[in-house]
């Protein structure tokens, strides 16, 4: 533990949150684009920067990622296509969806009761 | 934020394509029997031609993760021959007794309406979900 704020627990959470409203906004593009033809399905991609981003620094800072904005989209590959060449598959883009928004109300949820410990410190535990 | 602005404005053109998908399948199912039209022959099956369409240039010209659109491009005029029927009686019947009627297909239309019905349907859902994020997300400033 190094200090009230816990800089490193809420960098990490604030990643979670980023990437999960990318996933969200990636679904939703697929989703309006189910009847387009040829459109091919995109997904969220951010390992590679997470694997970078943990081999620059010290492996035991696991929110030290500063750059949570990086997230990528990429063409998902091996996706089946249709006869009309499109690739989305509408019930697993609502399932990404929603696994996405509880993914995100997750970290809001633990983001909150840091920020209440936080105030419950400055208040002197009033 | 801004990524989740994105996605509600990429669900929200993908509302506004599917319900013209939707005006155009009426269309073409209201005129099924249409002999006339403005320029004298019978009424043709129109289609909607969908694209995609960037909604946040500046996010993908980053590279980074944006919401796709979804556009009309084109409403085109299909161009295949058209039904006969023989009914002599009819006014606008040929000299063999056929009438040229329009080239739509019931079943087709019906067919591409409810495919843009349970599109226009999961637009809203995910809608709805997005709206919910940003709600919690408002609630970390919250008491």
């Amino acid at each position: 533990m190094n200090g009230i704020s816990d800089v490193d627990v809420i960098n990490a959470l604030r990643r979670q949150m980023t990437i999960a409203a990318a996933r969200q906004a990636a679904s939703a593009g697929n989703l309006a684009n189910v009847d387009t033809p040829n459109y091919k399905a995109v997904d969220v991609t951010f390992a590679d920067t997470l694997d970078a981003a943990q081999v620059a620094t010290n492996p035991r800072h696991f929110g030290s990622m500063t750059n949570a904005g990086q997230v990528h989209t990429e063409v998902a590959q091996d996706a089946p296509a249709r006869r009309d060449g499109n690739t989305v598959v509408l019930d697993q883009e609502l399932l990404k969806m929603s696994r996405a928004a509880g993914d995100f109300s997750a970290a809001q949820t633990a983001l909150a009761a840091k920020f209440r410990l936080v105030r419950y410190a400055i208040n002197e535990g009033r | 934020m801004a990524t989740l602005n994105a996605a509600i404005s990429a669900s929200a053109s993908a509302l506004s394509a599917e319900r013209a998908r939707i005006e155009v399948a009426v269309s073409n199912m209201a005129n099924a029997e249409s002999t006339r039209s403005a320029n004298g022959e019978p009424y043709r099956r129109r289609d909607v031609v969908l694209t995609s369409d960037p909604v946040n240039s500046f996010d993908n010209a980053l590279g980074q993760a944006s919401a796709t659109g979804v556009k009309v491009a084109d409403i085109v005029v299909d161009q295949s021959e058209f039904q006969r029927r023989y009914e002599p009686s009819h006014p606008d019947a040929d000299a063999d007794g056929f009438v040229a009627l329009p080239n739509v297909d019931q079943s087709e239309e019906m067919v591409d309406m409810l495919s843009a019905a349970r599109a226009y349907q999961a637009n809203l859902a995910a809608i709805s979900m997005i709206r919910d994020l940003v709600a919690k997300a408002l609630e970390l400033g919250r008491s």
